[in-house]
């Protein structure tokens, strides 16, 4: 069984090439497999959030490929990369992002109904992301009315409502407080502990750092170190 | 989801959203009170037409509108009466003679066109004893007796008792006059008419005239408007050698007014559309400029591009479609107000509405035909409003928009 989630090859992004050139990932190399819980750290402007950005298909890269489930997302149009983010990835963002018209409920539920699942599965799903969460009791919440804490945890649980490949998190912890900060890496490692959910982070959060499984380096939009020496086995 | 998604968010600002709903609801507002006050004015000025001007149908001999020569005169006033009386829709019946000719005093002279009448089957057929506003009837006065216009008053310096002398041709061409006194002045909502027309015993006209029994102008009121034309079918049928008119045809400017009215309202609604379009756009660009970053993640989690253009195309069309059962609900109950206690536009248009046939009164009706076509317009502008910052927002690039 393949168990390579992303495997990205050579991948390079420059910002204004034509004017003032900013080569914010420089020929990277990256292999995640599944099961992973892996940091992307650097210093400021060191490329992890583009780097994200490339895998997760939000950005493209000008050379190189990036395989994810070995579909080469840099050939797809617009349009179906868009579905295969939808259908293959979670994000995860540093300042929630949760809609603040919808409740939390509604926030988890739109994914899926983009979707189109049926009802059903939509109400099992989503209940029993909210007993993973520990936030049943705040479903009908509206985000105005959830801690900063409580906002990421139902981005967790939205991000995870597409039963994606990967989750993909920037900075997911900046914005918390020490004891919310914890709690959510609670929830991500055990969601990968138990579900084998792949987990990827950029942080410069040294309480992430300490709970990843793998950390890579990023300095100069290269990777300077990687500590994937240890391999992540798929959980049966 | 989309649907409560959209809703939702259009209540994020509500001072704006209320604001635009505002101008929508004015608008809308505005532009149904102008087609409502266009169609009481001219509901108003066909009823005048037809009541008090033209009646619904009018028989001629077919050559005497050419020139007004008295001698073509219609056929044998019994037989015409009892045959125009078997069709069932014949309501009343005047028998007119018509001759143009000139009024002079001592003063002064003026053109007119004289109209020989039976008073009683006159005031049936176009309300003339209502429009009295000094003196008395034709009916209880002597042989040479003058209803004239009060403007033709005012103009000639007459009042009751004047006399004057009408000087026109006979129908052998041979020039006659006849002394008159004003023993009554009328006034009616057509000043054009009331300088114009004067009223004299239908027997003296025909006598100076010299056409014994004859007329030149029989005017029918129908008991219904809906029947003027197939009772207009029905008297060309009867008398295929006379010229039978309707109403829409002896008055063109009315019939034309009537149709082209319309056009003028929904142009002026369109006005105010592309006007209000404007602000909606504003509205929506900014809502889209202001969610840059969340439109941004809804894309980069999936949301794809059509969607989120009918996610902002929704949030327009009920930003403005909200706005419509106010404005349309305010319509109805300022329309059914006035639509009773009527608006008075005497004090600043009185010469100007009577000048050209039309009440100083207005008694606006909602013109429900335009209704229709009043919605495709507000729900056009609704969508043309939608299109800008729908585009815009679907050409958010993702990584791009959650870095905002």
């Amino acid at each position: 069984m393949n168990n390579t989630v992303i495997d990205a090859h050579d991948i390079s992004r420059i910002f204004n090439p034509d004017t003032i050139p900013v080569i914010a990932v420089n020929h990277v190399h990256l292999h995640l497999e599944r099961g992973e819980f892996t940091a992307l750290v650097g210093p400021s402007g060191s490329g992890k959030t583009t780097l994200l950005n490339l895998i997760g298909g939000l950005d493209r890269p000008d050379s190189g490929s990036i395989l994810i489930n070995d579909v080469d997302i840099t050939k797809l149009s617009p349009n179906q990369l868009i579905d295969f983010r939808l259908r293959n990835i979670g994000f995860v963002f540093q300042s929630f992002n949760l809609i603040p018209v919808l409740t939390a409920r509604e926030n988890v539920e739109l994914i899926m109904q983009l979707q189109h699942e049926k009802k059903e599965e939509v109400d099992n799903r989503v209940r029993m992301l909210f007993e993973q969460i520990g936030l049943t009791d705040k479903m009908n919440e509206r985000p105005s009315k959830l801690s900063g804490g409580q906002q990421q945890r139902v981005a967790v649980a939205r991000a995870l409502a597409s039963k994606p490949k990967f989750v993909l998190a920037d900075e997911p912890t900046a914005n918390l407080d020490s004891k919310s900060a914890a709690n959510l890496l609670d929830i991500m490692a055990l969601l990968n502990k138990e579900e084998n959910i792949t987990f990827i982070f950029s942080t410069h959060d040294a309480r992430v750092i300490e709970r990843a499984r793998r950390v890579i380096t990023l300095v100069d939009g290269q990777v300077h170190s990687d500590t994937a020496a240890v391999h992540v086995q798929a959980a049966p | 989801m989309n649907l409560t998604l959209a809703w939702r968010n259009i209540w994020r600002n509500k001072v704006r959203s209320l604001l635009i709903m505002t101008s929508v609801a004015l608008g809308l507002f505005a532009g149904v009170f102008v087609l409502a006050l266009y169609e009481g004015m001219l509901k108003s000025r066909v009823r005048i037409v037809i009541d008090a001007e033209v009646a619904h149908l009018q028989l001629h001999h077919p050559q005497f509108k050419e020139d007004y020569d008295p001698s073509f005169i219609l056929p044998s006033r019994d037989t015409l009466m009892v045959k125009l009386r078997s069709v069932p829709a014949v309501r009343y019946i005047a028998w007119r003679s018509v001759a143009q000719g000139m009024l002079s005093t001592p003063t002064g002279s003026a053109g007119v066109q004289i109209l020989g009448v039976m008073a009683s089957d006159e005031n049936r057929v176009s309300g003339l004893g209502k429009k009295l506003v000094e003196g008395i009837t034709l009916d209880s006065a002597k042989r040479n007796a003058v209803l004239i216009g009060r403007k033709l008053a005012v103009k000639m310096k007459l009042k009751l008792g004047s006399k004057i002398v009408l000087t026109f041709s006979d129908r052998d061409q041979n020039i006659t006059a006849g002394a008159f006194r004003v023993v009554g002045i009328y006034q009616s909502n057509n000043t054009s008419l009331d300088e114009l027309q004067v009223y004299v015993n239908h027997a003296t006209l025909n006598e100076y005239l010299a056409i014994g029994n004859g007329g030149h102008e029989v005017a029918i009121l129908l008991n219904d408007d809906r029947q003027v034309e197939p009772a207009s079918r029905e008297v060309k049928t009867l008398f295929p050698e006379l010229d039978v008119k309707t109403w829409r045809e002896s008055s063109p400017e009315t019939d034309l007014m009537v149709t082209t009215v319309d056009q003028f309202s929904y142009i002026i609604i369109v006005i105010i559309m592309i006007a209000l379009a404007f602000g909606i756009i504003n509205t929506m660009l900014m809502a889209v400029l202001e969610r840059t970053r969340e439109i941004g993640m809804l894309t980069a989690l999936g949301m794809n591009r059509p969607k989120v253009f009918r996610l902002i195309l929704t949030e327009t069309i009920l930003l403005t479609l909200v706005g419509v059962p106010v404005g349309f609900l305010a319509t109805l109950v300022t329309v059914d107000y006035y639509s009773k206690a009527g608006i008075d536009i005497s004090s600043f248009s009185d010469a100007v509405m009577s000048g050209f046939g039309f009440s100083t009164m207005i008694y606006p009706e909602i013109p429900w035909r335009s209704i229709p076509t009043v919605m495709a317009i507000v729900g056009g502008t609704a969508l043309v409003a939608a299109l800008f910052p729908s585009l815009r927002a679907i050409k958010l690039q993702p990584a791009d928009a959650l870095r905002q």
